[in-house]
């Protein structure tokens, strides 16, 4: 089995199969998780943002969420979920919200104002009602190389930066694809049984290299990083979803979110100010003051849309997923794609995907991914914020802290210098979370650029070309959203690159 | 208590202004929201590095500078007296040494290797002048986080020099004993080095493995009371010329400049509080009358004749953008110079671009005084300096010490001059 | 204020300043630096959970927040964190103890000879570093015979134009009562009827030592005492800098305690010293001092600075003939009020203090001068000089003798 995309819908696919004793291989054109999977909200939905509006996907998250706590705890951090009613809310939703929570099997209570402040002290005080759910927020990169360990243990191979260059056909078959190693420009074919587009947002660019049509409505959505937790539990507001209605703790950082606008192409995603503006100001509505807090980056990440027929206001198009097999729908056989859905629901989509591949091949393999915990979640342990700040303790400086933000040590950042195929610092960076506290890199990159170097991983040239291509990375997410804190943060950044270091004047 | 003049921010441009006014027997009080500028910076007096290009000769590339960006600070301070604040100030603080001035730059390698050009450089640092090429070794200390001399040899050695004198360049690592601790910073080091077993171990270290005629770079960590002594001791017992590179933040070299220049204002009888910030003013017509600071539980009022604005740029909090792209200058809300259209793009999507925003900042005239858009000043006894002026971006043109100390002197200048 | 402490996180930008000018991050590896602890580690703590015990070896200084540029609360933050830490933990038995000086000063002022030799006692030093965990070498007080509060209920204030409250603390109560009477003598001289009302602990150690819940009893108790004199407009005075710190912005800041009469006490609050250059400044302070040939270093307490009213000691010995006054320049004695006490803190704290001791030393002094009792005695124990509150100065100036 070939499956095309490292996303949770990819690794999921990979790993249900090797598990299931197929042989498979994962290609992916990035690093893995690169696409909506590593730009989502962060949220391990419980259910209730559908409750009332898709109940089919509620029912799904609901068991999903279960499943997800049992078999990849070290993913999850426990949050917990709020329901609240601002004064911009019409209070009598929250009545057809319980009902839809109860009927879907989402775990609800309604619990008292006074209660929800305790817990949650910034919230706006005049909220009139609170609601408990089991929402938390999920890791997607723990997530999905999580998946990925487990089926290379099966026996499955796992090969980031390789795109899908074509895949080939005989006799109206697909057989296997043609295959670009982006690292060493060598052109790869690989053969098999099943073809399993996996690609997500790019599942209709994959899909039209078969000749096969398959709309997939990239929709767009930006996300605002704030510096600290405002809120430690997953905040939501209590009305029909719309735009910047939800609040997310994970790890450090407080993320709200987002907006739904449809676009051409996923791959072209901009952000504009009237976006931050709506964001910001609806943050304002649940946490007062949030113009006022750090924000520290904006992103935006592509939903994987499926649609029958064309459509614009996506938001309106089911969360479900879709699940197409090309030989009934366009006479394809050996292709199949999954797509659609949503993170939390990635594990179900995988399952769904293997069982028609099963049927095709006409064997009958059980899944078990329901069961079978991930590497570091078979203790059932959710991950705990404290948890870096306790692993440096009793002696904090026993180790350079080379990222002090993340509290990366340099044994950790050589640690994962020598695991990666590639040396580029933007790879470390999403994998260590490097230079995403609230300094951006200001102290860290300067360490980490040197420590590159001195390891021999990249001489002085490419280490200069490294450091130059993060700190225009950085800025990409930072310079629309730059205001307040963090442009007192980016102008001490400035001082240190070009007026301390000067890399702007590093020779060629 | 009525002071003679208040001097709002202790960077350089504030302490610069003080000592200045406190020498000539005012009464100074100097507030500080908290400590900055000194600290973050390097030692160095950048007055002009890069203009079109890179600079040699400040002297000689500041006339056209200046036609060029009519509105930057230094339209306002004459080179005469741009350079008797660089007399004035390797003067007061005689004894780091400072050696250079406005007519040829010196060229001096930067924490990952760059050339970059200088003016007015501390005797710790001036053997590392590139200008003249030479054999280099950049010796890091293990467990010393803030400094890769592998890294800066291999930039360095590649960088171009006027007149195409050669530079070559290697590096060394040794391990000192740090006490069991493992992180240490600058700072931490630096205290190392005022400690005579270190200094041992290092030269002893060291001394094994230096090639003749080769001259010795360390991070910036040779001290602080004592890092002459330091820096003497390790060049006569090593035999090589010696010399430090600025590295991250904290600045030594910025350390020593900051302590250097409040023990003369303790001297001349000035008085510093740290830790209150300007919340307020009041005034009679144009004239200033008081500032108030924010103390534990009520705000105070320090009157003066003379106030001098010091309070730095974005970085240390002087000017501010709020979410909705509004700037203002956060001590008097004083009206500002070089705001970009509203809405218009309030940042370019090229990292290394020519930001917007980074000119904002005061207008001020020929007294440094700032002005409104119509060029009248705010108050006729408020003076401006340092970061907080409009017109420049001192990280890409190598001017921010050479802004603030200039600045600083002439608002002095100004003050002495209005109230004789 | 909880959350005005906890955002001010967001103003960090990293510097490495409050690092810098950490006197006990530079003296002991176990501390990381206000940086690590304060804004750096406060983004892993959600709720009130603290996972770094290191944040215990802060001493909340607040050296750290005054030096800061961009205004981020650190030593409030790691103040909250630690009590945090404490609450989870469980507070130990010394530390409830040396955090109540009204209780120990109430047990042992009726005994105070007895008391005193047992302090002083070496071999009953040893068992209590054992068994209480009190450095053995600690420098601990002497107990008074009779309180100052004693004192004061026999003393009558002579009627006066204006009237002025006195919050003498603790450590006049029941260790330096001779600070209370040379006050009340120089208040009284300048014009004031001096109001002594009864008065206990502020609650400041017992906030150090993490226990919010009964230091917020206490100063809510002693604030209910004072404020009916505020709400009338008077001042209060106090000569201990770090309780009147207490009562003028730690009470809201770090124990979030939101209370009419503490929030009407901290508007009236001032230092002694404060106040009187407040009178000199609107020409109301008696100037008739005798000239004083005493070399006299002074330092500055941590809590002091923290005021954010720069030195008026300083400006007050210049108005005393001949004496000549020395402003030191190290930051820190080192004792934190009950921290250098500690057996597992004691010798960070004299490292601290090292470079303050030897220029006290190096002065020559006659006598030291010191606005904060705690460090008082810290500064006699590291230089074997007599440290003094400004105050003396004053009253001996003014010709009073010895009270």
């Amino acid at each position: 089995m070939l499956v095309v995309g490292g996303g949770s819908t990819g690794a999921g696919v990979v790993r249900d199969a090797a598990m299931r004793g197929f042989s498979a291989i994962l290609l992916e054109r990035g690093d893995l998780a690169t696409g909506t999977t590593g730009r989502f909200h962060g949220l391990l939905h419980s259910g209730g943002r559908y409750a009332v509006k898709d109940p089919v996907a509620a029912v799904e998250c609901v068991a999903e969420n279960a499943i997800l706590r049992r078999t990849a705890a070290d993913c999850i951090e426990d949050t917990g979920g709020l329901f609240v009613t601002t004064k911009w809310d019409d209070p009598a939703f929250g009545d057809e919200f319980e009902r839809g929570c109860r009927e879907t099997g989402v775990p609800i209570e309604e619990i008292p104002v006074d209660e929800a402040l305790r817990l949650e002290p910034r919230l706006d005080p005049t909220i009139s009602r609170a609601f408990t759910v089991p929402d938390a927020s999920l890791d997607p990169w723990k997530l999905v190389s999580g998946c990925a360990r487990s089926a290379r243990e099966h026996g499955a191979r796992i090969l980031p930066y390789h795109r899908v260059l074509e895949l080939e056909r005989r006799n109206g078959r697909v057989v296997g694809a043609r295959v670009d190693n982006e690292l060493t420009g060598e052109e790869v074919w690989i053969r098999a049984e099943v073809v399993v587009n996996a690609a997500g947002a790019w599942a209709g660019q994959i899909a039209e290299l078969a000749g096969c049509k398959v709309t997939v409505l990239p929709g767009k959505g930006i996300m605002i990083a704030m510096n600290h937790r405002l809120v430690n539990t997953v905040v939501n507001r209590c009305k029909p979803p719309a735009d910047g209605d939800i609040i997310v703790p994970i790890r450090t950082v407080s993320v709200i979110g987002t907006t739904d606008t449809r676009v051409a192409d996923p791959d072209e995603l901009e952000v504009t100010q009237q976006e931050i503006d709506e964001m910001l100001d609806e943050g304002e509505k649940l946490v007062p003051g949030f113009r006022e807090a750090r924000a520290l980056r904006v992103w935006a990440g592509a939903r994987p849309l499926f649609s029958a027929e064309d459509v614009s206001d996506t938001r309106e198009v089911s969360r479900s997923h879709a699940l197409l097999d090309h030989a009934e729908r366009d006479g394809v056989e050996g292709l199949i794609t999954i797509t659609g859905g949503k993170t939390t629901t990635f594990r179900l989509m995988a399952e769904a995907a293997v069982d028609v591949v099963c049927a095709r091949l006409g064997v009958d393999r059980p899944c078990r991914t329901h069961e079978e915990p991930l590497r570091g979640s078979e203790e059932g342990r959710f991950y705990w914020l404290g948890s870096r700040v306790q692993a440096r303790e009793p002696v904090p400086r026993s180790e350079e802290i080379i990222c002090e933000c993340e509290l990366i040590t340099r044994d950790r950042l050589k640690a994962a210098m020598v695991t990666r195929p590639t040396t580029n610092l933007d790879d470390i960076r999403r994998m260590l979370r490097l230079g995403m506290g609230p300094c951006q890199g200001g102290f860290c990159i300067y360490r980490a650029t040197g420590i590159l170097h001195a390891y021999e991983r990249l001489d002085s040239r490419a280490a200069n070309a490294s450091l130059l291509d993060f700190l225009q990375e950085r800025w990409k997410g930072v310079h629309p959203i730059l205001h307040g804190d963090q442009l007192r943060q980016a102008s001490l950044d400035d001082w240190i690159f070009q007026g301390l270091l000067a890399v702007q004047h590093l020779p060629e | 208590m009525t002071y003679d003049v208040v001097v709002i921010g202790a960077g350089l441009a504030g302490l610069t202004a003080a000592l200045r006014l406190a020498e000539e027997g005012l009464r100074v009080l100097v507030v500080a929201k908290g400590v900055g500028g000194t600290h973050l910076a390097p030692a160095t007096i950048d007055v002009l590095g890069y203009a079109d290009g890179r600079v040699e000769s400040p002297a000689r590339a500041l006339p056209e500078f200046v036609a060029a960006h009519p509105e930057h600070p230094y339209r306002r301070v004459p080179v005469g007296l741009i350079r008797a604040s660089l007399e004035w100030f390797a003067e007061r603080l005689g004894g780091l040494g400072y050696r250079g001035g406005l007519e040829e730059n010196v060229l001096l390698p930067t924490a990952v290797g760059v050339a970059k050009p200088t003016a007015l450089v501390p005797r710790t640092m001036a053997a590392g002048d590139l200008r003249a090429g030479g054999r280099f070794v950049f010796v890091g200390l293990r467990g010393f986080k803030d400094f890769y001399p592998g890294y800066l040899a291999e930039n360095v050695a590649r960088s171009e020099v006027p007149g195409g004198a050669s530079v070559s360049a290697r590096a060394l690592e040794l391990g000192p004993p740090l006490g069991g601790e493992v992180d240490v910073s600058s700072a931490g080091l630096a205290r190392r080095f005022e400690q005579a077993e270190f200094r041992d171990l290092v030269v002893r270290e060291l001394e094994q493995r230096l090639a003749p005629g080769e001259i010795v770079g360390f991070p910036a960590v040779l001290g602080f009371r004592h890092a002459q002594e330091v820096w003497q001791e390790l060049e006569t017992r090593l035999r090589h010329p010696v010399f430090e590179v600025p590295t991250l933040p904290p600045s030594v070299g910025g350390i020593r400049v900051f302590e250097s220049l409040t023990a003369a204002l303790r001297r001349n009888g000035a008085r510093v509080v740290v830790g209150s910030s300007v919340s307020g003013s009041e005034h009679r017509g144009k004239t200033l009358e008081g500032v108030v600071t924010q103390t534990a539980a009520r705000p105070r009022m320090y009157r003066a004749r003379s106030f001098v604005l010091a309070s730095g740029g974005f970085a240390s909090g002087g000017l501010q953008m709020d979410s909705y792209g509004r700037v203002r200058e956060t001590a008097f809300d004083l009206p500002l110079a070089g705001l970009p259209a509203p809405d218009g793009q309030r940042f370019e999507p090229g990292y290394f671009d020519e930001q917007p925003i980074a000119g904002v900042g005061l207008a001020v005239d020929d007294a440094l005084r700032p002005v409104d858009a119509a060029g009248a000043p705010a108050f006729e006894n408020l003076h401006a300096a340092g970061a907080t002026l409009a017109g420049a971006t001192p990280w890409r043109e190598a001017s921010g010490n050479g802004i603030s100390l200039a600045t600083g002197y002439a608002a002095a200048s100004a003050i002495l001059e209005r109230t004789s | 204020m909880t959350e005005l402490v906890r955002d001010s996180l967001d103003h960090c930008v990293k510097c490495t300043i409050c690092e810098t000018f950490c006197p006990f991050s530079q003296a002991t590896p176990l501390f990381p630096g206000p940086k690590y602890v304060g804004p750096q580690a406060e983004r892993y703590r959600a709720g009130t959970s603290s996972p770094d015990v290191s944040v215990d070896y802060c001493s909340g200084c607040g050296i750290c927040t005054r030096v800061c540029p961009q205004g981020v609360k650190i030593a409030e933050i790691n103040s909250r964190a630690r009590a945090g830490l404490w609450e989870e933990r469980g507070i130990p038995l010394r530390n409830q103890l040396i955090a109540r000086p009204s209780v120990l000063g109430r047990l042992g002022t009726p005994v105070a000879p007895l008391a005193n030799w047992t302090l002083r006692n070496r071999p009953l030093r040893w068992v209590g570093e054992r068994l209480l965990g009190v450095h053995r070498h600690a420098p601990l007080p002497r107990f008074a015979r009779r309180t100052f509060q004693r004192w004061a209920k026999r003393h009558v204030s002579p009627a006066a134009e204006r009237t002025v409250v006195y919050f003498h603390a603790c450590g006049t109560n029941y260790y330096e009562p001779a600070v209370g009477r040379m006050t009340v003598e120089v208040l009284e001289h300048n014009g004031f009827h001096v109001v002594i009302p009864p008065q206990d602990c502020c609650g400041l150690p017992l906030q150090s030592n993490g226990n919010f819940p009964a230091a917020r009893a206490y100063v809510r108790r002693l604030a209910a005492r004072l404020a009916p004199y505020a709400r009338d407009g008077c001042a209060i005075v106090t000569n201990s800098t770090s309780c009147g710190l207490m009562l003028k912005r730690e009470a809201q800041e770090i124990l979030d305690v939101e209370d009419e009469d503490v929030r009407v006490v901290s508007e009236a609050m001032f230092d002694l010293c404060e106040f009187l250059l407040l009178l000199h400044e609107h020409g109301e302070l008696r100037t008739d001092f005798r000239p004083l040939p005493l070399t006299v270093p002074y330092h500055a307490p941590c809590q002091q600075q923290s005021h954010g009213i720069g030195k008026p000691a300083l400006d007050l010995f210049a108005l005393i003939p001949q004496l000549e006054a020395i402003e030191l320049d190290a930051d820190c004695c080192g004792v934190a009020g009950t921290y250098g006490l500690k057996k597992e803190k004691y010798e960070i704290s004299m490292a601290v203090g090292e470079r303050l001791f030897d220029e006290v030393r190096e002065a020559e002094p006659d006598l030291a001068a010191c606005d904060s009792e705690t460090c008082r005695w810290q500064i006699e124990h590291g230089s074997s000089i007599q440290a003094v509150h400004p105050v003396e100065l004053l009253h001996r100036a003014y010709g009073f003798g010895e009270p």
